[in-house]
C-alpha cells in the first residue's frame, strides 16, 4: 500500500516542517513523497487513491489545504471521493480542523487529525538549510513527528493524536522561552481528531539504522522572499 | 531591570486589556530582557502555517512582532489567542 507524504517548500515555516517530515517520516513511507514542486493538485490526485494514509504539511484555512506556492490541494466540495475514502489522514497546517476536516470525515476518510487555529511556533531561520537541526523548531514538530511515527507502528488514530498531546505538554512544561511555551499550549489546545478513534494503518518498516545516524543533505532551493 | 518572566506577564496583561501599544511595548523590553540572559537562536522566528488571505505575514522575526502586532489587527488577535487573552 502507498503513501502520500505532502510537503510544500517555499517559504520559512514550509521549509522547517517539511524539513522534519523528510528527516523522520519520508524514510519510513514508500513512494509517494509529493515535496516541493511536486506538491501540487494533479500529482495528488493520481496518487491518493492508491495510498492508506495521507500526510501533509502545507499552508491553510478553514477550506482548503495547500501545496507548493499554495496551489490548493483539497477543498471542500471539490476533490473525488476516491482521494480520501478509508485513508487516515494528518495535516500540518492551519484550521484545516474547522471545516476541511468534516468535510473529509464526511466524504468517507477513516480519521483526520490537524488543527482548529493557526498552527504556530519559533524557528530560528538561519538554519534553514538544515531546517531538522533547529531546536526551537523541534519543540514543536518533534511531537508531529512522533505522533506520526506511533501511526506508523500501526498504533490507533487515538493512541498516535495523544502521544502528539502529550509531547506539546512534556515539552511545555519543561520549556524556559514564554512565547515558545505559548505556542506549545496554543497547537496542543488547538489540535483535533475526527473520525473514527480506532482507525490504523498498516505498520510500516522502523527507520533503517543509515538514516537514523545520517541527515539528510542541506536543502538548496531557494526559498520565496 | 525585571526579568523576562516578569516582562512576560505584562505582555500578556497587556494582551488581555486590548492594550496595543503596551503590548508591543512590553514585548520588546521582553526580548531585551531574553538577549541579556543569553536566550533564543540566531534569528529566531515566529511562524505559522496559514494561507495569503491573512493580513499578517507567515513568517515574523521576534524583532518585529511588536510593528506587526501594531500594524495587522488579525495578528494582534492571533497574539491574544495565543496568550489565552481572548
Amino acid at each position: 500500500m502507498a503513501s502520500v507524504l505532502l510537503a510544500s517548500d517555499f517559504d520559512l515555516p514550509t521549509r522547517s516542517a517539511s524539513g522534519f517530515l523528510l528527516r523522520w517520516i519520508a524514510p519510513r513511507l514508500g513512494p509517494v513523497h509529493l515535496f516541493s514542486f511536486l506538491d501540487r493538485r494533479l500529482p495528488f490526485q493520481l496518487a491518493a487513491p492508491q495510498s492508506d494514509i495521507i500526510i501533509g504539511t502545507g499552508h491553510g484555512d478553514t477550506n482548503a489545504f495547500t501545496g507548493q506556492n499554495e496551489a490548493v490541494i483539497l477543498e471542500v466540495g471539490k476533490y473525488n471521493r476516491r482521494e480520501v475514502e478509508g485513508k487516515v489522514i494528518k495535516l500540518v497546517s492551519c484550521q484545516t480542523g474547522l471545516k476541511l476536516g468534516p468535510d473529509l470525515i464526511r466524504n468517507g476518510a477513516l480519521c483526520f487529525a490537524g488543527y482548529s487555529d493557526d498552527y504556530v511556533w519559533v524557528m530560528d531561520a538561519d538554519l534553514a538549510a538544515t531546517p531538522w537541526a533547529d531546536k526551537m523548531a523541534a519543540t514543536s514538530l518533534l511531537p508531529v513527528v512522533d505522533g506520526l511515527n506511533a501511526l506508523l507502528d500501526g498504533k490507533t488514530a487515538r493512541e498516535s493524536f495523544d502521544i502528539e498531546l502529550e509531547g506539546y505538554t512534556r515539552n511545555a512544561e519543561v520549556e524556559e522561552d514564554e512565547l515558545v511555551k505559548s505556542c506549545l499550549e496554543f497547537n496542543r489546545e488547538n489540535a483535533v481528531l475526527l473520525g473514527d478513534p480506532e482507525g490504523r494503518i498498516r505498520a510500516r518498516p522502523k527507520l533503517p539504522l543509515p538514516f537514523r545516524l545520517v541527515p539528510p543533505p542541506p536543502i538548496l532551493v531557494p526559498l520565496r522572499g | 531591570m525585571a526579568n523576562s518572566k516578569e516582562l512576560w506577564q505584562q505582555y500578556q496583561e497587556a494582551l488581555r486589556r486590548g492594550d496595543k501599544e503596551a503590548a508591543a511595548e512590553a514585548f520588546r523590553r521582553y526580548l531585551e530582557a531574553k538577549k541579556a540572559e543569553g536566550r533564543g537562536g540566531s534569528k529566531p522566528t515566529l511562524v505559522n502555517l496559514s494561507t495569503r488571505a491573512k493580513d499578517y505575514p507567515n513568517a515574523v522575526p521576534l524583532e518585529e512582532i511588536p510593528d506587526e502586532m501594531k500594524r495587522s489587527p488579525e495578528f494582534f488577535e492571533l497574539l491574544k489567542r495565543m496568550g489565552k487573552g481572548k
